[in-house]
């Protein structure tokens, strides 16, 4: 059986096909203005990836994320924080909290053994803590989202940002810039003031171990680094890229569907 | 999930919600009638209609800037605070001969400050509205009662009877009785209502002549006997919060497949749950006693939260709800701390909950729709 999962966030869409519950394509574009232009192109990716001719192929495809009702091809929705419980604990058992950073919303949510939601947090209408954030900060610090991830390791100390709204964060950088700070230094105490905000965030479902971070962000070390010391636990390495869990999980969901289909 | 209610009576309702002076307030008002402002639930309307006028409930209907306000009010007011003094500033209030307040919040306090200086209305009065709910605080509101009684009784020159105040009260518990009938009907498998449409008639009550209100709301009990119920809906959900105005909030739930089949918002049961006691000897004393103890108390209200978690309870279990979603506006401090307490009390007695935050006029639909399509997932719905 094959069965696609596709994933249509603020800032990327992404296609994951499986095939006999195993993944074996998977792709990540730039969302488009227009959702069902991304979700198109996430697709056609992989589906050329799989050497498949055509979406036809799939037997069953599930959409998700905030472009999830523009998925022209699904055959069914699902909430992206379904889906990212789902896919997270598929890959890594023993995971049951899932911290979802992705381009405009974070998400908390913890799971049961057997990964269905016991409880989920969003952020406010509030862009702190979220990918756009991050794209903020690297570009007010000209150094690329990558220069966030890496630049931390180096910093012993640091710089104490407060404020946890992207604006008001971005003149703190700016000033903090301007008194000589070092670069290394101010990256880490953005990563810092992030993982403060999503402790409280955990906390509010109550933290439950093991923890998964998925999303873009999530490729951001110096972030996992600053949410472990946050947390006190350890973070687990998901075997995939952790922005496309959510279409695993969409993809997983999918196989199920399918299945109670042909049962039906 | 669609309406079924091709209703005129229905539509007069909805009509009324979605503006501020509806045909049957302007009508009144053509023939000499007066309309007096209450800027919370806690005013003690019947007064109001003791001395012969419409009680109404300020709102922010339609509001789509807060410009003036932002004037005098900053970002940590509430949108509602800051929509409703923007539509009086811009003179969409100028309908109204007079305004109550009681000190709800620290927001709605200001609202009355600037309200006073840069509103030209005919009559302005501030009640006090005490923090808690023991007999002490019964007897310091029935005084607030009183005052409000004389006050608007001085202002237009007439006296106000206490056979006239229990009119007033008899009215306004018919009110209540017919509304909570509606409620009622919505304890079925298959309610004949939704939630949004519901709220449209709560809103409605509070901006119509009352006489006339009752009646229409009659005539809408009498063709919900016989309208078909809902069935398709994935789950039935409590709505709790603060002052949600605005049917198209609740829409977005119900498109989600959530049917609202009950409530505790200030625009639902905890204005009409309860009636006033009219076996008490005293009118004052009456609605001294009904709103400081006798119905389902806002979170503003010290030493009360564990009756009010009781009573979320209660319509769980007599409305037969899956799950329980929680409103608040961004701001407002009196539901934030309420919103967690909810979620522990709530956990405990295994009861899925989830907790929202809103704006006045509604923005961030998309939001909206995955926290409540992932609540619903998560019951299994």
């Amino acid at each position: 059986m094959i069965v696609g999962g596709c994933d249509i966030g603020s800032a990327t869409g992404k296609a994951v096909i499986m095939k006999d519950g195993n993944i074996i394509a998977w792709s990540v574009v730039p969302s488009t203005t227009k959702p069902e232009i991304t979700a198109r192109q996430a697709m056609d990716e992989a589906l050329q990836k799989a050497s498949l001719t055509s979406i036809d192929d799939l037997d069953y495809i599930v959409g998700t994320g905030y472009g999830r009702l523009k998925v022209q091809f699904a055959h069914e929705n699902i909430s992206e924080i379904t889906c990212h419980g789902r896919g997270a604990q598929s890959l890594c058992p023993s995971v049951h909290t899932v911290i979802d950073i992705g381009g405009q919303d974070c998400k908390v949510t913890s799971l049961t053994d057997n990964g269905k939601v016991l409880e989920f947090v969003m952020n406010d209408r509030c862009a702190a803590g979220t990918g756009r954030f991050f794209e903020a900060m690297a570009r007010v610090l000209s150094c690329g989202l990558e220069g966030l991830s890496s630049l931390a390791h180096n910093s012993v100390k640091p710089a104490n940002i407060s404020s946890q709204c992207s604006v008001f964060a971005e003149s703190e950088v700016v000033t903090l810039i301007n008194e000589g700070y070092e670069l290394s230094s101010i990256v880490a105490g953005i990563n810092h003031s992030v993982a403060a905000r999503l402790n409280a965030m955990v906390g509010r479902v109550g933290l439950s171990q093991d923890v998964a971070i998925t999303g873009g962000c999530a490729k951001n070390e110096g972030l996992v680094h600053a949410l472990e010391d946050k947390l006190k636990a350890k973070v687990m390495k998901l075997p995939v890229d952790p922005q496309i869990i959510g279409a695993v999980g969409a993809a997983l969901i999918a196989i199920e569907k399918a299945q109670a289909k042909v049962e039906a | 999930m669609e309406s079924k209610l091709k209703s005129k009576v229905l539509q007069e309702f909805q009509q009324a919600t979605s503006t501020l002076v509806n045909p049957a307030l302007q009508s009144w008002k053509d023939q000499g009638g007066k309309v007096v402002g209450c800027y919370c639930s806690y005013v003690p309307e019947e007064v109001i209609t003791a001395a012969g006028c419409v009680p109404f409930r300020i709102r922010g209907t339609g509001s789509t800037s807060t410009d003036l306000a932002d004037t005098c009010l900053s970002s940590i007011n509430c949108s509602f605070s800051r929509h409703s003094l923007d539509m009086a500033l811009r003179g969409d209030y100028a309908f109204l001969d007079g305004a109550t307040w009681v000190p709800t919040c620290d927001h709605v306090r200001r609202i009355y400050d600037h309200w006073r200086r840069r509103v030209d209305t005919p009559y302005l009065h501030l009640m006090a509205l005490p923090k808690k709910v023991t007999d002490v605080q019964v007897q310091w509101y029935s005084e607030e009662v009183a005052m409000l009684r004389d006050s608007l009784a001085k202002h237009l020159g007439i006296t106000i009877s206490d056979a006239q105040l229990w009119d007033a009260i008899k009215l306004h518990n018919e009110t209540r009785r017919l509304q909570k009938h509606l409620y009622e009907l919505r304890k079925s498998d298959n309610p004949p209502i939704t939630g949004a449409e519901t709220l449209a008639v709560m809103v409605a009550g509070t901006a119509m002549p009352r006489s006339h209100y009752n009646q229409l709301l009659r005539q809408l009990l009498e063709e919900l006997g016989s309208s078909n119920g809902h069935s398709d809906q994935r789950a039935r959900i409590l709505l709790i919060g603060g002052i949600l105005d605005d049917p198209a909030y609740i829409e977005v739930i119900e498109e989600q497949g959530g049917l609202v089949v009950a409530d505790s918002l200030c625009f639902g049961t905890r204005t009409m749950w309860e009636l006033v006691d009219e076996q008490e000897s005293d009118p004052v004393a009456a609605l001294g006693r009904y709103y400081i103890q006798g119905r389902p108390q806002c979170p503003r209200m010290f030493g009360d939260q564990p009756k009010r978690s009781a009573f979320i309870k209660q319509m769980v279990k007599d409305f037969r709800v899956d799950g329980v979603i929680s409103e608040r506006l961004v701001m407002c401090d009196n539901w934030t701390g309420e919103q967690f307490m909810f979620a522990e009390d709530l956990k405990e007695a295994g009861i899925p909950y989830i907790r929202l935050d809103r704006e006045y006029i509604m923005a961030g639909v998309g939001q909206l729709r995955t926290r409540v399509q992932a609540f619903l997932e998560m019951m299994g719905r």
